[in-house]
C-alpha cells in the first residue's frame, strides 16, 4: 500500500487556452437563432453557464481528470436527456462498509460536502478527491479570471 | 550545521505524527546499508548503493558522516563511504541525515522525521522492551537477525522505532545488493498502546497520505493557513470552491447582459476573433470573414452546441460583416483580443 509518493501533478494549461475555448463556445452560441432575444435571460445566463463549465473541462484537462470527464458526461446527458445521471456512490459506499469505524466522522461529513461540490466527486475515494479538488480550483480560478477579463473588456467605456 | 538547522524543529514540533511513508523509505535504505556493509565492505553492490545515495546529498552527507565518524561504529567501510557506520550509531542526528538523504526536496518529510527524532530520544528507555515484544510479534514478517542483535549490543539503537507495514519494496531493493531483495516484509514496531493491526497501519498510511494533500490544498487555497485542524481547512475549501462557483455563475450573469447589448456586431466580432486566435495558436493563416466554413466547426464542439447549427444564420451575419470594410472589422477585433490579454498581465 506504500508505494512512492509520485508528485501531485496539478498542472493547469496557460489562460490562452482557456479563454481560446470559452470564446469558440460563445460564439457558437451566438450563433443560434433564439439566443439573443431580450426575454428568457435565465435561459441565457444557464447556457452561458454552462458553456462555461464544459470549455473550462475540455481546456484543463480533457478527459485526463476524473472531474472533466464527469462535468463533460453531465454535460453531453443533459443534450439528449433531462434526466441527471446518478452520481457513482457504489466504490466509496464499499470502503465505507468494510472500514466503517476507521473514518473520522468529522472529516468523512466534510469529505461528503466536498464531493457534492466538485464534479464526479461521488466515485472518488478520499485521497483522490483531495488531488482533483486541487486541480479543479485551480482550473475553476482560471477560468473566473478568464471571464472577468472578457465582461472587462465589453463593459461600454 | 545540521544542529542548528534541526533544534529549532525540533522545538516546535509538538505532535506525535509518524510519517509512515517516510520512514519506511528510510527504515529500508537503513536495513540496506547494513546488509551491505555487514555482507562485505568492499562490495560491488555497496558502491553502488553507495554512489546512488551520494548521488542525491553529497554535501550534507559527508558534513554528517564526519561528524558521526567520530563517535564511533563497528562496521568500518573507508570514511569516504562512510554510510553503513554512521547510521548505527544511535544518534537522533544519524537519522535526521538519512531522512535528509532519503527526501532532499522534501521538507516536509523532514521535519516529520525530526518529530519522530524526537520521539526517538524520549523513549529511549521502553527500546529494549519494544524489541523483545516485537521479535515475538513477529508471525508473518521476517525478521533481520543480524541487525537486531547488532542493534542491541549497539544499546542505543533507534534505527528500528518505525511503524510501517508494507511489502512495497521492490524499488529500493532493485538498486541494492542481492542480499537486500530477501527482505520483503519491513519491521513493524508500534507504538505503545496501539495494534500493529495491518488494518490499523493502513488505515494511518492511509490518513497520512490524506493530510499531506490537505497540506497541498492549504497552499493553493488562500487564507487556509491560519485555520489548523482538518475540518477547519476543509470548511474553508469548502467555501473558496462555493465562492468561486458563484462568481463564475454571477460573470455570466453580467456577460448575458452584455452580449444582449451588443447583438450581431459582438456576434461578428467573435467570429473574427475566433479566427484570429486560432490563427494565433494554429498559426493558421488569417481567413476572411466572408467564408463561414471555419467557424462552422461541428466536430469541435460536439457539447457545445445545443441545437443544430443554423447556417442561414451564419450567412446573415456573415453579409452584414461583408460590408463593413474589412479593416475594420480586424482592428476591432484585435482590440478586443488586447484589452482581454491586458487584463491577463496581473
Amino acid at each position: 500500500m506504500a508505494s512512492a509518493d509520485k508528485p501531485i501533478n496539478t498542472d493547469v494549461p496557460e489562460k490562452d487556452v482557456f479563454t481560446l475555448h470559452f470564446l469558440q463556445s460563445l460564439s457558437n452560441l451566438r450563433r443560434q437563432n433564439t439566443f439573443n432575444s431580450p426575454e428568457k435571460t435565465n435561459d441565457r445566463v444557464k447556457k452561458i453557464k454552462k458553456a462555461a463549465y464544459v470549455s473550462m473541462a475540455r481546456a484543463a484537462g480533457g478527459t485526463n481528470r476524473l472531474w472533466s470527464r464527469a462535468l463533460l458526461r453531465r454535460a453531453a446527458k443533459e443534450n439528449s436527456k433531462v434526466v441527471r445521471f446518478p452520481r457513482r456512490k457504489k466504490r466509496v459506499t464499499c470502503l465505507r462498509r468494510r472500514r466503517s469505524n476507521r473514518r473520522d466522522p468529522v472529516e468523512e461529513e466534510e469529505a461528503e460536502r466536498l464531493r457534492n461540490l466538485v464534479p464526479g466527486g461521488g466515485g472518488m475515494e478520499t485521497s483522490k478527491l483531495m488531488e482533483e479538488t486541487a486541480h479543479y480550483i485551480k482550473c475553476l480560478s482560471m477560468q473566473v479570471k478568464v471571464m472577468q477579463c472578457l465582461v472587462d473588456g465589453l463593459a461600454p467605456k | 550545521m545540521l544542529e542548528g538547522l534541526v533544534s529549532p524543529e525540533n522545538l516546535s514540533l509538538s505532535s506525535m505524527d509518524m510519517n509512515v511513508l517516510e520512514r519506511l523509505k528510510w527504515l529500508q535504505q537503513q536495513q540496506q546499508q547494513q546488509v551491505v556493509s555487514q555482507s562485505s565492505d568492499n562490495s560491488p553492490e555497496l558502491l553502488q548503493i553507495l554512489q546512488f545515495h551520494e548521488s542525491n546529498n553529497d554535501e550534507l552527507l559527508q558534513s554528517t558522516f564526519s561528524h558521526f565518524q567520530m563517535l564511533g561504529s563497528c562496521f568500518g567501510p573507508s570514511p569516504n563511504m562512510g554510510f553503513g557506520p554512521s547510521h548505527e550509531a544511535m544518534d537522533g542526528c544519524i537519522s535526521r541525515t538519512s531522512s535528509f538523504q532519503m527526501v532532499p526536496v522534501d521538507t516536509m518529510g523532514v521535519m516529520l522525521k525530526n518529530s519522530e527524532e524526537n520521539r526517538t530520544i524520549s523513549s529511549k528507555n521502553k527500546r529494549k522492551s519494544e524489541v523483545k515484544r516485537r521479535e515475538e510479534e513477529k508471525t508473518e514478517k521476517k525478521i533481520k537477525v543480524e541487525a537486531e542483535t547488532e542493534s542491541n549490543m549497539k544499546g542505543k539503537s533507534s534505527m528500528s522505532n518505525n511503524t510501517e507495514a508494507s511489502s512495497d519494496t521492490s524499488k529500493e531493493t532493485s538498486k541494492g545488493a542481492s542480499e537486500i531483495q530477501k527482505l520483503d516484509y519491513i519491521h513493524v514496531r508500534s507504538r505503545r498502546g496501539q495494534a500493529t493491526d495491518r488494518h490499523s497501519l493502513a488505515e494511518r498510511a492511509r490518513r497520512e497520505k490524506i493530510s499531506k494533500k490537505m497540506k497541498y490544498l492549504q497552499d493553493i487555497v488562500p487564507g487556509c493557513k491560519k485555520v489548523t485542524g482538518q475540518a477547519g481547512m476543509l470548511d474553508e475549501i469548502i467555501n473558496y470552491v462555493q465562492s468561486l462557483q458563484t462568481q463564475v455563475e454571477f460573470l455570466s450573469m453580467k456577460l448575458a447582459v452584455l452580449d444582449s447589448e451588443l447583438e450581431l456586431a459582438v456576434e461578428d466580432l467573435y467570429v473574427k476573433q475566433d479566427q484570429t486566435l486560432q490563427a494565433y495558436f494554429t498559426n493558421l493563416p488569417v481567413v476572411n470573414a466572408s467564408k463561414p466554413s471555419i467557424m462552422v466547426d461541428v466536430p469541435l464542439f460536439p457539447l457545445d452546441q445545443q441545437g443544430s447549427l443554423d447556417l442561414s444564420v451564419i450567412n446573415l451575419s456573415q453579409t452584414t460583416s461583408t460590408e463593413a470594410p474589412s479593416a475594420s472589422w480586424e482592428t476591432q477585433s484585435r482590440s478586443l483580443f488586447n484589452t482581454s490579454s491586458l487584463g491577463f498581465h496581473y
